[in-house]
């Protein structure tokens, strides 16, 4: 059964040389090619997470090698898959939820373009299910690389708008920023350890490696580098409001459930260089807090539908990140589940919105399709009261409830640190029901020009379904998930808590959840005025524009990165360093004439050459 | 000769066999598609008749032939590289019009004196081979009778001509010196004598004659004269099975006699070595004609080979047929392409003009090409890379700094002239519309050119089990 793991990863990559190779005729059926092919590598990982559950294999680990890139001295990469209870979710999450945005997506592009999408997408797909079932880090590397890719290809789809060929290189240059410093990590470590294969190098650091020293500081400290520019926290999150670019299904399945938590898989695969750096995981967890909240702010004052969800992942993504730091492994990939859930649904329902309303992003635009499209209306409703974690019935309680407590009663957390967490929770509920009661109530403003059909509707369905009762895999008293992946993960170390206490902390953020909706209806269905008078006093003013331009983090970057690049590279044009490139081409090209006089066609002179030649041979030989 | 010396020689003896099958037939029925079938029939034959031949290895064939695994490698290459030229001519031929049969006939003569060289361990044999190899090619050359092609192979008679004049001297002395024209009591003897002088000066005499051969600086300024005016596929065979045979034949003959001792002997090589990797892309750097640059090229991937040469240890064999083998891949398909592309009424398709927007008329066919194209020039994930990766281990292993400076410097300048042809072929046309020379061509050559793109990709990405064949069997002891 195992051993048909590489089928996973197989299959959307088949899918994606069929789309490119395939020619026209193919090319009718991109859809149900590209669905299809994604359709059959989430099969595939079921299968194998039953065939998993009910004969694990020894030590809850399979690793299958496919073969060997190439041996050189010390460095022999394999190309090789690792199954263990992490990988397992995550292919697990990866697949179906892409194959629900595929199909949705087979209603959701026009038909003239679904080739190249499809191709792309499924590229993606394969690249993300390589990632996370990686068995070395090079392999990994390729998988990080290889999304890095598809993202920048599609958000730049609709290439002839100049403005996503714009927000396409700034994804790409900005993640490469993180990608560098995740390169000298996998440097760092191969030269320090002398592997890449994931589970010997941690072995190795935890034999090798002092808790707190040098190296597993500054490998750790690079590795995040990598991870935060993926994932998109600070200081490297101002790429992915742009992202939202790219067509609402791949904003769904790249810019939210999957690609961008690459970095919390990368941290909890890598978890054990982190175990040995308190100091930067400490850094983790500060940064999640600070990113939750900072993105949270800017998603309160947004226009544009996508740019609030997009804000949003950031939040969320902070979420993981700061369950990462205080231990709770198992909690952040519980976080990554529900997310993936009711962030593509949120997407996939807003592009229901976005189509039917003609491309229409600003949600000051919308308003009572309540009535015009009850099933994204109802579907929309349960992915936002799973992503404001209303209290019982959503999986998003679950899991910000679960690290919120951790958060707390973690040996290495803090009640700030938790306090961060519950503000989040309290400005996430407000944020998600101002777009539900902008989008959904109040008087309409518009009508709806196409309604979807079954094939976006099927998807939205399950994904509420997930959204509602997928949280009940990690139900209190029954931790079936955090049981499974103690596997592969650590066990969370708590420092304290009885279990009283942490019922009350769950009554306190169901609190901090109900405030937050509530506050939402009063100010933005009930006393619209009143937030408008809030937002227009002068220092409302202010905190808004600063806000909703994502806390001038563009501004700075442009003018202490981008301008000053720019004006250097300006006024270098023709320095003199250049001339030793520029001289270097030129010479080349001169001796490169200077040769090419000597071939003159004639026979004698080229008879002359080899004695010539001979000549000098004979002069090397005999009189040296 | 005994019946196991009968077979460890059958691979040689089935090519024969087929070139005086060739012979009968034209003389009673000529078909350009028999000629061609028999052809392709008797070099399959021989490629099923090398794991027979295997199981006698290494097996001394008289004085003149050793026929050990290396030999049998390099032979499987010979063969291989001979059956996609041949569908190459024959995809070529189709359009023109005349006589074929007789470039088949020529081609097995010339696959046969490589085969011949790959396993000669006597100057004898080596003769024999070089001159069996080298008068097919005049012909070859020269086949399709244009002013240009009689013009190249005139040149190319008298060069070689002139050069054999110098192997033979060399010969002569080192025979002089020696006493002897086995490889391999020639080398315990000259490894007693401390370097004489006459026997170095036969060394290096040796030496200019096999470098003409394998067109290195200074002896190169027939190449791209003779690879522009011969036929697109014999420049394909000129490009790859002569230079396989007469780099195995040379890597043969000098690591017996030792290149090490002799100082000057591997100052000599060193300085051949990095002129031609510098040369070969200087010269192709502003070229337009497609083939001559590649005949430029081929110049410094011959330099790039010396690297491996001049290291010694098992690993520089290893190096030496992993990149021959990926050389003789690349090179075929590129020429390949030049050979079936549609060039102007009847013209071969030379400048870089004729590749303007390939890609947007056949798109194959481009693609094909910019593999090829990227393999030559060692980007990963194609086996030019894994090749020259070998090649850098083996220099660095026995720290040849300015061997492998050089090598990078050459890579470094040839990416220029491989990418600019990329870019040229993703270009749009001049004209929208203007399909010159749409005619389709035989599924025999997409299948063909299909095939060797999988082969450029397959050592690229999966090369451990070629790389295991290759140090299982190309061993010199």
């Amino acid at each position: 059964m195992l051993r048909f793991l590489f089928l996973i990863p197989f299959f959307p990559f088949a899918g994606f040389a069929a789309l490119t190779l395939g020619g026209r005729r193919l090319g009718r059926h991109a859809a149900a090619v590209g669905a299809g092919s994604v359709g059959l590598s989430a099969l595939a990982s079921l299968a194998l997470a039953a065939g998993f559950l009910i004969s694990p294999p020894p030590g809850y680990v399979y690793t299958q090698s496919l073969w060997t890139w190439m041996k050189v001295g010390g460095f022999s990469p394999g190309i090789s898959l690792y199954l263990d209870a992490l990988s397992l979710v995550m292919v697990l999450v990866v697949s179906v939820v892409s194959f629900l945005i595929h199909v949705y997506s087979g209603g959701f592009m026009s038909r003239g373009e679904g080739r190249r999408f499809f191709a792309y997408m499924n590229l993606f797909v394969g690249f993300m299910l390589t990632l996370v079932l990686a068995g070395n880090l090079v392999l990994l590397y390729l998988g990080w690389e290889g999304v890095g890719l598809c993202s920048y290809l599609l958000i730049g789809f609709w290439y002839r708008d100049a403005a996503n060929g714009r927000a396409a290189r700034k994804a790409f240059i900005v993640t490469r920023v993180g990608d560098t410093s995740m390169a000298i990590a996998l440097f760092l470590l191969f030269a320090k350890l002398g592997t890449l294969e994931i589970q010997p190098l941690l072995k190795l650091a935890a034999s090798h490696w002092q808790a707190g020293s040098g190296l597993a500081v500054a490998a750790s400290l690079l590795l995040l580098g990598g991870a935060l520019g993926k994932s998109a926290q600070l200081p490297l999150q101002t790429w992915l409001p742009d992202a939202m670019a790219g067509p609402t299904p791949v904003s769904a399945l790249i810019h939210a459930a999957t690609m961008v938590t690459a970095g919390v898989y990368l941290i909890a695969r890598t978890n054990v260089l982190f175990s040995l750096a308190p100091q930067v995981r400490l850094l983790v967890a500060i940064i999640g807090a600070a990113t939750l909240l900072l993105a949270g702010f800017s998603a309160l004052t947004q226009r544009d539908i996508k740019r609030v969800l997009a804000y949003s992942t950031i939040s969320q993504i902070g979420y993981m990140f700061l369950a990462l730091g205080v231990g709770a492994w198992s909690a952040a990939i519980f976080h990554f589940m529900t997310h993936a859930f009711f962030k593509a649904l949120l997407f996939l329902a807003a592009g229901v919105v976005i189509k039917g309303l003609a491309e229409e992003h600003d949600m000051f635009r919308m308003g009572g399709l309540r009535r015009q499209l009850p099933l994204a209306f109802w579907t929309f409703l349960a992915g936002a009261a799973s992503l404001s974690a209303l209290p019982l019935v959503t999986a998003g309680f679950y899991s910000k409830d679960l690290i919120l407590w951790d958060a707390w009663s973690s040996a290495s957390g803090s009640h700030w640190l938790w306090a961060a967490g519950l503000a989040g929770a309290f400005l996430t509920s407000i944020y998600t029901f101002r777009m539900v009661f902008l989008i959904f109530f109040g008087a309409s403003r518009s009508r709806v020009g196409s309604r979807p059909g079954f094939i976006m509707q099927a998807p939205l369905v399950v994904l509420a379904a997930l959204s509602l009762v997928g949280g009940f895999i990690e139900a209190p008293g029954a931790p079936f998930l955090s049981g499974f992946l103690h596997h592969a993960l650590p066990v969370f170390q708590q420092a304290g808590g009885s279990a009283a206490v942490e019922f009350a902390f769950a009554l306190i953020s169901a609190a901090a959840s109900l405030a937050g909706i509530y506050l939402a209806y009063h100010l933005f269905l009930r006393r619209p005025a009143r937030a408008a008078a809030l937002a227009a006093s002068s220092s409302g003013r202010l905190l808004h524009r600063w806000w909703y331009s994502g806390w001038g983090f563009d501004w700075f970057y442009d003018r202490v990165f981008v301008m000053p690049y720019a004006w250097l590279a300006r006024v270098s044009k023709s320095d003199p360093l250049d001339l030793i490139f520029a001289g270097a081409s030129r010479l080349a090209a001169g001796a490169g004439r200077l040769f090419g006089r000597t071939q003159t066609g004639r026979t004698r002179w080229y008879a002359a050459g080899i004695a010539a030649g001979a000549i000098v041979v004979l002069a090397l030989a005999v009189n040296w | 000769m005994s019946i196991q010396d009968f077979i460890a020689v059958l691979p040689l003896v089935a090519l024969a066999t087929a070139a005086v099958m060739i012979m009968l037939a034209i003389t009673f029925y000529r078909s350009h598609l028999l000629t061609l079938a028999i052809t392709l029939a008797g070099l399959a034959a021989a490629v099923a008749l090398l794991p027979l031949a295997a199981r006698q290895t290494p097996r001394q064939v008289t004085a003149l032939l050793t026929i050990d695994g290396y030999a049998l490698f390099f032979t499987g290459v010979i063969l291989a590289a001979t059956f996609a030229v041949a569908i190459f001519s024959y995809v070529y031929l189709r359009r023109r019009t005349g006589q074929h049969d007789e470039l088949y006939l020529l081609l097995l003569l010339a696959a046969l004196g490589a085969a011949v060289l790959a396993a000669s361990s006597h100057f004898a044999s080596l003769f024999l081979g070089l001159e069996l190899l080298s008068s097919s090619l005049f012909v070859l050359i020269a086949y399709p009778r244009g002013r240009i092609n009689i013009e190249a192979g005139i040149k190319y008679l008298i060069l070689a001509s002139v050069s054999t004049a110098f192997l033979l001297f060399g010969m002569a002395l080192i025979y002089d010196q020696t006493g002897t024209m086995e490889f391999g009591r020639l080398a315990v003897i000259a490894g007693n004598t401390d370097g004489a002088g006459l026997l170095t000066a036969g060394l290096g005499l040796l030496a200019v004659g096999l470098g003409f051969k394998l067109a290195l600086v200074p002896f190169h300024m027939w190449t791209p004269d003779v690879y522009q005016g011969a036929p697109a596929p014999i420049t394909a065979f000129v490009a790859t099975v002569s230079k396989v045979g007469v780099f195995a034949l040379a890597l043969r003959f000098f690591s017996e006699v030792g290149i090490h001792p002799h100082a000057h002997l591997f100052l000599l090589f060193t300085l051949i070595a990095v002129a031609s990797m510098l040369g070969g892309n200087l010269l192709a750097l502003l070229q337009n004609n497609v083939k001559r640059m590649l005949a430029y090229s081929s110049i410094a991937h011959l330099g790039y080979l010396l690297v491996a040469f001049l290291a010694s240890g098992p690993l520089a064999v290893t190096a030496v047929a992993f990149y021959l083998s990926a050389y003789t891949a690349t090179t075929l398909g590129a020429f390949g392409v030049i050979a079936v592309a549609p060039g102007h009424s009847g013209a071969e398709a030379e400048t870089l003009q004729h590749y303007r927007g390939l890609f947007w008329r056949r798109p194959w066919l481009a693609a094909v090409f910019a593999a090829m194209l990227f393999s030559l020039a060692g980007i990963p994930l194609t086996a030019g890379f894994i090749g020259k990766f070998y090649l850098l281990d083996a220099g660095v292993g026995s720290s040849l700094w300015l061997l492998v400076f050089s090598l990078v410097a050459g890579s470094g300048i040839s990416l220029y002239y491989y990418l600019r042809l990329v870019v040229v072929m993703y270009m749009r046309p001049h004209r929208e519309g203007a399909r010159e020379g749409a005619d389709a061509f035989p599924w025999t050559g997409s299948l063909t050119l299909t095939l060797l793109m999988g082969v450029i990709f397959w050592l690229g990405v999966y090369p451990a089990p070629f790389i295991d064949m290759i140090e299982r069997t190309a061993r010199l002891k």
